[in-house]
């Protein structure tokens, strides 16, 4: 019965409706395109359509100035997400299973990150560093404070739909059966959450790798993200290296995506709807 | 019942107590299962058969009262340390394993040297009929498939006890009455104690040893499926199982000749209880199956007779049922195999509603007031 | 045996600790990392600074410093509307894009989401960037109009507010279509089969059931890009100039420029109410609520 409603009257709204869609993607993809043709420039111009076709700004792109930051990114998302999935696990189980006082409060809490602008989490982890003397750790250390702390809700998010979405009486079934507690955690449910705790480690990386706003104030120079490190350039010009950078720093989450997608799949994960158990 | 000993007994339940929050849930419950016994704890909705099971399991502890297991006490025991087997209503299946690791599992957990768990495994598979099936996963099962890999993993642990909370409520009718009779079968063959819970009296009636028949925490009633359906003592039970005719009324004499007199002024000459006294409030229980329909007053000894009128008549294929308003003002239904031969009675005719006195039931209104058994029960 | 209430799923013996040993370290690590920093902020905004320290001097000086300029009051407002610009801009893009995806029973269905939220992978900068291309004066968009002859010279279509409207709907436009997807995807479409089976016309159906349906997505969508859209620095530091400063763009200015931290904490106040405005806001008008 659904299928009949897209033919006769439905017809041409629909395709209305494709026409203006197509339109809306062009406005999606077009700039990222066109930043990524800018990167074959002859020239040191970053113009569109490209004049002429080089890759010696790609080539630049490979070079030390660009690799350390993009190499610095990526080892402070890993270590963010790694750090928001261990300290999310116990968060989670404890606020998805029990009732408690106060459990409200830290829900508010712990999602609380996703509410307040990144801006504001980045000077305020400025001013704290330097309150308490840490003034030196602002860097890598306060980067990894920020991004810890934006990062967590993502992996609680998951790891909390993948609890609800276990089967009802798994538990009580390994139980019964002699499991006890602890061996049913490492037998039944983590091997159940695996897929959780993953892709909230992946989006915690993304979100990390991608970040400017919270890394924006604490930053230093050697310790500083590629995002921050590109923006502090474009204000100074515009130059093909970057859009090579730019590009490239769009890759690497977009291969972990693929790959994860192989694994286990993130499409539960992305609409906040429960897992399928 | 009380000829066991007491080394028979495989399962006691005394006086147990389950409360969550203010809602009692199980209200001092008093069982005894012998050994090999498959027992039906029956019930609607809430009366906490499915409590009373989780109890048994050790997935919460009791409020008051205690279990004995074999003779030991297991009521403080978690569910990991008591020897049972668990079937779920929705199987509860370890997704992430094959159906041969599902059945393995507890089997693991008692740290069986693997060959022997392989056999076991075998063996079990091959008591449910899924023999060869080990290495799908259960999303690839179906329903049905499902309920036996579920029936493997509980039963090839060898429990003291196996408990089924409702295996069946998933599955279709046919296959539902197919299972029905495997369990038995199953059960039967290996001798494990059993209870099964269920709401379905047909379940309860097709498989059980006996039944408990649970109402707002309390057994109204255990006994033989026999008993429960011929001798109910409470009017709950009675109304519960089968279908039943009722008049409420209070017992006019109670000696030699007694007699009920109905709400509605009709005068009912059935055999009533000792126990209870004149004037209780008592319902007198005639099944409609027992009744029998004639078009003239039939001058049978021993049998009740009431004068009415056919209301409706529904035609259900093996037999007819007639509604009809009696003449004091009741209602009742009368049931009449569709055999050759069989008289029909036409909507408005006027008929007369007999039945034997002896199959005429006096149940007590009120709750705490069951009526003593049988001497024969 | 499958129902007891939640508070009875746990044995009681262990309830009373085992929560609290569980959440313990993490809530210490939200405390100290984001609890402390946000206060710390919103004091500052209260205390007299030289430049980066802080002195234990309550004031309202920076407030009153703040909104004596009539320059920075007027930020205040282009940041405002910039905000609700992009959130209408926004919704009116992605409800169509959303709904299309939702329902679309294509082959690529799968394909044609992940493109739509692809921009999503990428940092702020990159989706500016292009359009930075785009609307500079050697830009792309200048190139166009010389060559087809609609101007006969080149226009500074940046640094402008208009720009930073453009470029911030583009780098939100995923979020509210995410938002929006999942208000869709809950609405049954028996619905609007029953509403036409009752003699709705395409039309019809859409204005008085699909859309009403779908309105809190929508206000979710929306709510979603103008809180982000208040405190974005990137997009307006590259598209826009010293002549279309917003709150961020300030901040930036009065933290590494002119070293006035106060200020600077004053400012993110601001930015912290006015999102808890949003959030509480969203509650109201019952934006879907987290997975806890």
């Amino acid at each position: 019965m659904i299928n009949g409603v897209r033919r006769g009257s439905n017809a041409a709204p629909w395709f209305a409706l494709k026409v203006v869609n197509t339109v809306i993607f062009i406005f999606i993809l077009g700039p990222i395109l066109i930043t990524a043709a800018a990167s074959f420039n002859e020239a040191n111009q970053s113009k569109f359509p490209p004049r002429g076709f080089s890759l010696k700004w790609w080539a630049d792109a490979f070079s030390d100035d660009w690799v350390d930051p993009v190499l610095f990114s990526f080892r402070l998302a890993i270590c963010a997400a790694l750090v928001s999935t261990i300290v999310a696990l116990p968060l989670t189980f404890g606020l998805t299973r029990y009732r408690f006082k106060g459990r409200d409060a830290l829900i508010t809490l712990a999602l609380g990150p996703l509410m307040l602008p990144a801006l504001v989490i980045s000077i305020g982890l400025l001013q704290f560093f330097y309150l308490i003397g840490l003034g030196d750790y602002v860097g890598f250390w306060a980067l990894l404070a920020g991004h810890f702390v934006i990062c967590l809700p993502f992996s609680v998010r998951t790891i909390a739909i993948s609890l609800y979405g276990l089967p009802a009486n798994v538990e009580k079934a390994a139980a019964s059966l002699g499991a006890s507690p602890v061996t049913v955690l490492f037998k039944v449910v983590f091997p159940l959450i695996k897929n959780g705790i993953l892709a909230g480690a992946v989006f915690s990386f993304i979100h990390s790798f991608s970040d400017v706003n919270v890394s924006l104030f604490i930053s230093r120079p050697g310790q500083m993200p590629v995002s921050v490190k590109i923006l502090g350039f474009l204000e100074f010009g515009f130059a093909p290296t970057l859009a090579a950078v730019a590009i490239l720093t769009m890759i690497i989450p977009l291969v972990l995506i693929i790959a994860i997608e192989r694994f286990g799949g993130l499409g539960d994960f992305i609409y906040g709807e429960r897992a399928r158990g | 019942m009380g000829n066991e000993r007491v080394a028979d007994i495989a399962l006691r339940l005394s006086k147990l107590g389950k409360k969550f929050g203010s809602v009692v849930a199980v209200d001092g419950i008093d069982l005894d299962i012998a050994e090999g016994e498959f027992v039906t704890l029956l019930g609607p909705s809430g009366c906490g058969k499915s409590t009373t099971l989780g109890l048994i399991a050790g997935f919460f502890p009791p409020d008051s009262g205690a279990i004995y297991l074999k003779g030991a006490s297991v009521e403080s025991l978690p569910s990991f340390k008591r020897d049972i087997g668990v079937v779920f209503q929705d199987y509860a299946l370890f997704p992430h394993m094959t159906v041969a690791d599902n059945v393995a599992f507890g089997l693991q957990m008692r740290k069986l040297p693997r060959d022997e768990i392989a056999a076991r495994v075998d063996e079990a598979l091959q008591l449910v009929h899924m023999q060869g099936l080990g290495g799908r996963k259960p999303l690839a099962l179906s329903g049905g498939q499902r309920q036996r890999v579920a029936l493997a993993r509980a039963l090839v642990i060898r429990p003291k006890v196996l408990l089924l909370d409702e295996p069946l409520s998933n599955l279709d009718l046919k296959l539902r009455e197919d299972m029905r009779i495997e369990i038995v079968n199953l059960q039967r063959r290996l001798g494990i104690t059993t209870i099964f819970v269920t709401h379905d009296q047909g379940e309860a009636l097709v498989m059980s040893d006996r039944i408990a028949v649970m109402n707002a925490g309390r057994i109204e009633q255990v006994g033989t499926p026999g008993e429960i359906y011929e001798h109910p003592r409470t009017r709950f039970v009675a109304q519960f199982i089968g279908s039943m005719n009722f008049f409420s009324g209070r017992i006019v004499a109670n000696g030699g000749p007694s007699h009920v007199t109905t709400d509605k002024g009709l005068a009912l000459a059935v055999p009533v209880p000792q126990s209870l006294a004149v004037g209780t409030p008592v319902y007198v229980a005639i099944r409609p199956e027992r009744a029998t329909l004639s078009a003239r007053a039939p001058g049978v000894d021993d049998h009740i007779t009431i004068k009415g009128s056919v209301r409706q008549v529904i035609y259900l294929g093996a037999r007819h049922e007639f509604l009809l308003d009696l003449e004091s003002g009741d209602q009742a239904c009368v049931w009449v195999s569709n055999e050759k031969g069989s008289a029909r009675y036409a909507v408005g005719e006027v008929v007369y509603m007999s039945a034997p006195v002896d199959s005429c039931l006096v149940l007590p209104a009120s709750r705490g007031h069951a009526s003593s058994p049988r001497s024969d029960a | 045996m499958t129902a007891p209430p939640a508070t009875d799923v746990i044995d009681k013996r262990a309830r009373s600790l085992v929560p609290w040993l569980l959440v313990a370290g993490p809530t210490l690590a939200l405390l100290v990392f984001f609890v402390l920093p946000n206060a710390i902020l919103l004091s500052a905004g209260f205390l007299k600074s030289e430049g980066q320290t802080l002195t234990g001097q309550l004031t309202f000086e920076n407030y009153a410093f703040f909104f004596g300029r009539p320059t920075y009051v007027a930020a205040l407002l282009r940041t405002f509307f910039i905000a609700l610009s992009v959130g209408v801009l926004v919704v009116v893009l992605g409800f169509p894009l959303a709904y299309f995806l939702t329902r679309t029973r294509s082959r690529w269905k799968g394909l044609l989401i992940a493109l739509s939220l692809s921009p999503l992978l990428a940092s702020v900068v990159v989706r500016t960037y292009g359009w930075f291309i785009i609307f500079n004066r050697f830009g792309a968009l200048n190139d166009f109009l010389l060559y087809t002859g609609f101007i006969k010279e080149r226009l500074a279509f940046m640094p402008s507010t208009g720009a930073i409207i453009v470029g911030l709907t583009h780098s939100l436009l995923p979020y509210g279509v995410l938002t929006i997807m999942a208000a869709v995807q809950s609405l049954n479409p028996q619905l609007e089969l029953a509403a036409m089976s009752l003699g709705a016309s395409r039309t019809r159906t859409f204005l008085r059931v699909t859309l009403p349906l779908c309105l809190p997505g929508i206000a979710g969508g929306f709510i979603l890009a103008f809180s982000i859209s208040l405190s974005a620095y990137a997009t307006p530091a590259i598209l826009g100039g010293p002549s279309t400063q917003t709150i961020a763009t300030l901040l930036y200015t009065f933290m590494i420029a002119i070293l006035d931290w106060s200020v600077g904490s004053m400012l993110g106040t601001i930015l912290i109410v006015t999102s808890g405005l949003m959030v509480y806001l969203a509650t109201k008008l019952g934006a879907k609520r987290s997975a806890l």
